[in-house]
């Protein structure tokens, strides 16, 4: 009973920050809405470019994937990046240029927890406002393409599922990264070099299919596959059931690997910062 | 007017030099940031030849023409990149934080200052892929070469830098009456990876779009086009001119417009 309470108790000093959240989404609302627009509009590049490959391949199928499985992996797998990706990194390293982490620091609670509250309540806005629409869009699209609906509600919570995972493994990723702020002082190159790569290695800029069979296998177990492509191969319905069971499995290994990783490279670097004119 | 164009030019040159100095400040992060640029071109370039592995032509364009265009389409928007940048912080933060209260107080007209006053070295990624890829493309090609296409397309580039540079005017401005318009000169950015390939793969609203109202096909397709065929230069070139001119001008008179109704921002 007494741990439940001191539970409920920590979660409710960290409400102020869900709230924080949703309202620093919510400011700028226009602004926000027509970086989402920017992004979706990508998307349709992708969309229209595979459209052109499609008719020239001249059939139904590119590389064992139909133009449906196209739309569903473009669309799921932005939509995915989005509902996992946070602001942390690109916080912290703001906040350690301008010197308000010592802010943050001073205060008696996590430093960590305060960015996961805080960015939860971004996420409850971009659901609302772009994921349940595109959702909708991209299955109403291959009702028509299929005239049968595909969509499985049971597979979509199993992706919702390996979604929770796969922000986790993305939050303690970027922790790691965002913290080497402290070493490199300023983050944007870094931080570019980094999302290329990620993107590469998690399959959003080539389906891992693609690849040839070695590098597919590898790349599969690395833990960029876990980010986007596993949920998204859930959503699809590729995976047989022990193949679910084992990427599912493989995403909370390395969830809590790199929850443990973050903890240590907390203690290692917190003694490098060094607020500059804070 | 020749004169004010000199101080001009004789400003920018120190505008850079002190940019440079800045930048000097995070060495180490400039080149992580030009290496992960670089690195992204080269996996969507591998995402292509993956594509061209399965298909002989994308819609009658071949591997090397795509790979002309899509690095045809890089060196304007270098060209912009590297000397207009600041723009960007003019809808991101330069009106909200009521910075632009300096660029008012200068002896410069403020519309140049924050253009010029940033020298975005990042650039040279960008113009480095453009012509490697228009360098590995062009052995494949069979162009005729002139000496006046050669200047045309020179020529065009240039013009096609500034639509750019007129869009991002037009766009930043905005931020005179919202306060935060960064997100929308963004979205014009993202419709411009539209013409890193052939226009014509795309369907007619598309292709019109890209055309006639965010006219970006005139800053690869038309110009590429010219050089590949030799033919039409009036449209392909002409227009890629006429456009230029709209575009900034269109800009200026939007900023023109909202610099009368900045309010600084109190604090």
């Amino acid at each position: 009973m007494s741990r439940i309470s001191k539970a409920g108790k920590k979660l409710r000093i960290y409400l102020p920050f869900v709230n924080a959240g949703v309202q620093e989404a919510s400011t700028y609302r226009a602004n926000w809405f027509f970086y989402i627009l920017g992004d979706v509009i990508g998307c349709f590049v992708s969309f229209f470019v595979w459209e052109a490959v499609f008719i020239s391949n001249g059939g139904e199928s590119f590389m064992g994937f139909d133009k449906g499985d196209m739309v569903v992996y473009i669309f799921l797998t932005f939509l995915t990046n989005k509902l996992i990706s946070g602001g942390g990194t690109y916080d912290i390293g703001e906040e350690v240029k301008d010197g308000t982490i010592a802010m943050r620091m001073i205060k008696p609670i996590s430093y960590n927890s305060t960015f996961l509250f805080q960015e939860l309540g971004n996420k409850l806005m971009e659901i609302g406002i772009i994921f349940i629409p595109l959702t909708a869009g991209v299955e109403v699209y291959r009702f028509i393409l299929t005239d049968s609906l595909q969509f499985n509600a049971g597979r979509f919570f199993l992706y919702l599922f390996c979604c929770v995972f796969a922000y986790l493994i993305n939050f303690f990723f970027n922790i790691c990264f965002g913290f080497t702020a402290f070493i490199f002082k300023n983050l944007w190159g870094s931080n570019m070099l980094k999302n290329c790569i990620v993107g590469f290695l998690s399959g959003s800029v080539i389906p891992l299919a693609f690849f040839p069979d070695a590098m597919k296998n590898v790349l599969s177990l690395l833990p960029f596959a876990s980010l986007s492509y596993t949920p998204v191969m859930v959503y699809m319905g590729i995976y047989s059931g022990s193949e679910m069971l084992f990427y599912i499995g493989l995403q909370i290994f390395w969830c809590l690997a790199f929850w443990l990783l973050s903890k240590l490279v907390w203690k290692a670097v917190v003694k490098h910062l060094c607020v500059q004119g804070g | 007017m020749f004169k004010e164009l000199l101080r001009a030019v004789k400003m920018h040159r120190i505008f850079i030099i002190q940019e440079l100095k800045r930048m000097m400040e995070y060495k180490g992060d400039f080149l992580t940031g030009v290496i992960g640029f670089l690195i992204s071109q080269v996996f969507n370039i591998l995402f292509l030849s993956i594509i061209f592995s399965q298909i002989p032509t994308l819609i009658g364009w071949t591997f090397e023409e795509v790979l002309f265009i899509y690095g045809f389409s890089l060196i304007p928007k270098a060209i912009d990149h590297m000397f207009f940048d600041n723009l960007w912080a003019m809808g991101h933060f330069l009106v909200r934080k009521g910075e632009f209260d300096k660029y008012l107080t200068r002896p410069i007209n403020p519309m140049f200052h924050v253009m010029a006053e940033k020298f975005q070295v990042d650039a040279f990624g960008e113009l480095l892929v453009g012509i490697l890829l228009i360098a590995s493309a062009l052995p494949n090609l069979t162009v005729e070469w002139s000496f006046i296409k050669v200047l045309l397309v020179i020529v065009a580039m240039l013009f096609a830098s500034f639509i750019y540079t007129g869009i991002k005017i037009g766009t930043s401005a905005i931020a005179f009456w919202t306060k935060r318009s960064g997100n929308i000169t963004y979205m014009f950015y993202m419709v411009n990876d539209f013409v890193k390939y052939p226009v014509d793969i795309y369907n007619n609203v598309v292709r019109s779009v890209l055309t006639y109202i965010i006219p970006f096909a005139f800053t690869s397709y038309f110009p590429a086009l010219y050089f590949l065929t030799g033919e039409n230069p009036l449209f392909n070139i002409g227009m890629t001119a006429l456009v230029s001119v709209i575009v900034m001008t269109i800009g200026i008179l939007i900023w023109n417009r909202g610099v009368k109704v900045y309010e600084s921002a109190g604090s």
